[in-house]
């Protein structure tokens, strides 16, 4: 579970790289724990094309009453490893 | 309905779908609050929001130093879009000048009878609820329409807003017409109740079903001068309203903190204080009956995902986020919309 997370983990900090064309930053830098909202100043709709592009990737939802709680990168990590368990 | 389940990537596949999403995306950055701008109006509207409920009680606060202060507090908080609005911002226009130059983005809501300098470039949104002869019952005020375009015609910061109420629904073609003759434009409102209100002005079953037949006509008939989309008329004539069909995110009925409008919006009063539990683009509005056209601007284009189930519906959330988006930022053009047919709105369910 733990070397999932870690390369779920780089596969987003790489899709929020490439959706918001952060710069200066690659996923080995991407601090997991940096909160999205008031460190990065991601809003709704970055964080809802963002939750599109992992639906693609994962096969899974994310549901919109979620959104609030997937402040970080490893909350969001841990979310889709959590939903992808359930599927199993 | 078309089961298949798609990828989001499918959809912005299409090459249409892609440049218009990518065209409205780059709005994404928006982040709205509201000003009431004085407590005071040149006319009286009967059901106007602004007076309803305590908001109307509230202190004007005229001081210019205040107001920049607010703004640039409000620019560090990240809002990058202000709406001015309750009662008539149009009689204080040093304090719209203000914060015109702290927000660069933004629009003005004005019943349009005094003409606001051309140096304050918002948007400006100009009522009208029916005909002249509508107006002088219901507003008390003589010759609206003539009036506003001897102000706004020929003005690319004006935007003419018909406010649908059971009793003008058939006079809404005779001022498309005039509009259309003179290359202004128009977007469509509903007139949705205050609390407690229970007055003539309520829609009822038979009243939407009305209106969203005009709408679609006048959509069909007169393109340039009509800024709608079919799934506009949807949302906003529904027998459901707004917060029922897609959950709206404003603070006072979304109590989260975390992100989106919950975390950022504000509604500000004259004395320049918010309440959260009074936050929302039509304050006091009764919130089952609320199909306001503010509110759909921020709550259906927050629910974007569910949009993106297939290509149809992902095509008719941009058509809405197109037709806001050139209704409320000056200089945005709107396309062509993408999605002719009234389509039911998605549950949000899986």
């Amino acid at each position: 579970m733990a070397d999932n997370t870690t390369e779920t983990v780089s596969r987003i900090a790489e899709i929020i790289i490439n959706e918001l064309k952060l710069e200066d930053v690659t996923p080995e830098t991407f601090e997991p724990d940096l909160d999205l909202v008031d460190e990065v100043g991601i809003d709704s709709m970055d964080l809802a094309t963002i939750a599109l592009v992992l639906r693609d990737e994962y096969g899974i939802r994310i549901d919109e009453d979620d959104y609030p709680k997937l402040t970080t990168v490893r909350i969001i990590a841990d979310y889709i490893d959590s939903k992808r368990a359930e599927k199993e | 309905m078309d089961k298949q389940e798609y990828k989001f990537s499918d959809i912005i596949a299409d090459p249409v779908i892609r440049e218009r999403f990518e065209k409205v995306r780059k709005y994404f950055f928006l982040r709205e609050s509201t000003y009431d701008m004085s407590n005071r109006c040149n006319i009286r509207c009967e059901g106007c929001y602004y007076f309803q409920g305590d908001k109307q009680f509230a202190e004007e606060n005229r001081s210019v130093t205040d107001w920049r202060q607010l703004m640039a507090a409000e620019n560090e908080r990240g809002i990058t879009f202000v709406v001015l609005a309750g009662a008539e911002p149009s009689l204080v226009p040093e304090l719209c000048k203000t914060c015109y130059d702290e927000i660069s983005l933004g629009c003005i809501a004005s019943n349009g009878l005094i003409l606001l300098p051309k140096e304050i470039d918002y948007r400006i949104h100009i009522s009208v609820w029916g005909n002249d002869a509508t107006s002088l019952e219901i507003r008390k005020a003589k010759d609206m329409l003539v009036r506003q375009m001897d102000n706004y015609g020929g003005d690319p910061r004006a935007v003419w807003v018909y406010t649908f109420t059971p009793l003008n629904i058939d006079q809404t073609r005779e001022v498309t017409e005039k509009l259309a003759a003179n290359k202004l434009q128009i977007t469509f409102n509903m007139f949705s109740a205050p609390v407690g209100y229970d007055g003539q002005l309520r829609h009822t079953p038979d009243s939407l079903a009305r209106t969203r037949t005009a709408m679609m006509e006048l959509l069909n008939e007169f393109p340039e001068t009509v800024l709608f989309s079919p799934y506009n008329v949807v949302a906003h004539t529904h027998e459901q309203g707004l917060h029922d069909l897609f959950s709206c995110s404003y603070p006072r009925m979304n109590p989260s903190t975390d992100i989106g409008l919950g975390r950022s919006f504000r509604q500000y009063r004259t004395d320049l204080k918010w309440d959260r539990a009074a936050a929302c683009c039509v304050p006091d509005t009764d919130c089952d009956d609320c199909r306001h056209y503010a509110a759909g601007s921020a709550v259906v284009t927050a629910r974007m995902y569910r949009h993106a189930a297939n290509p149809l519906h992902f095509s008719a959330w941009l058509d809405y986020v197109d037709t806001y988006l050139a209704i409320w930022v000056k200089g945005y053009e709107k396309g062509v919309n993408l999605c002719r047919d009234m389509i039911e709105p998605p549950s949000g369910e899986e």
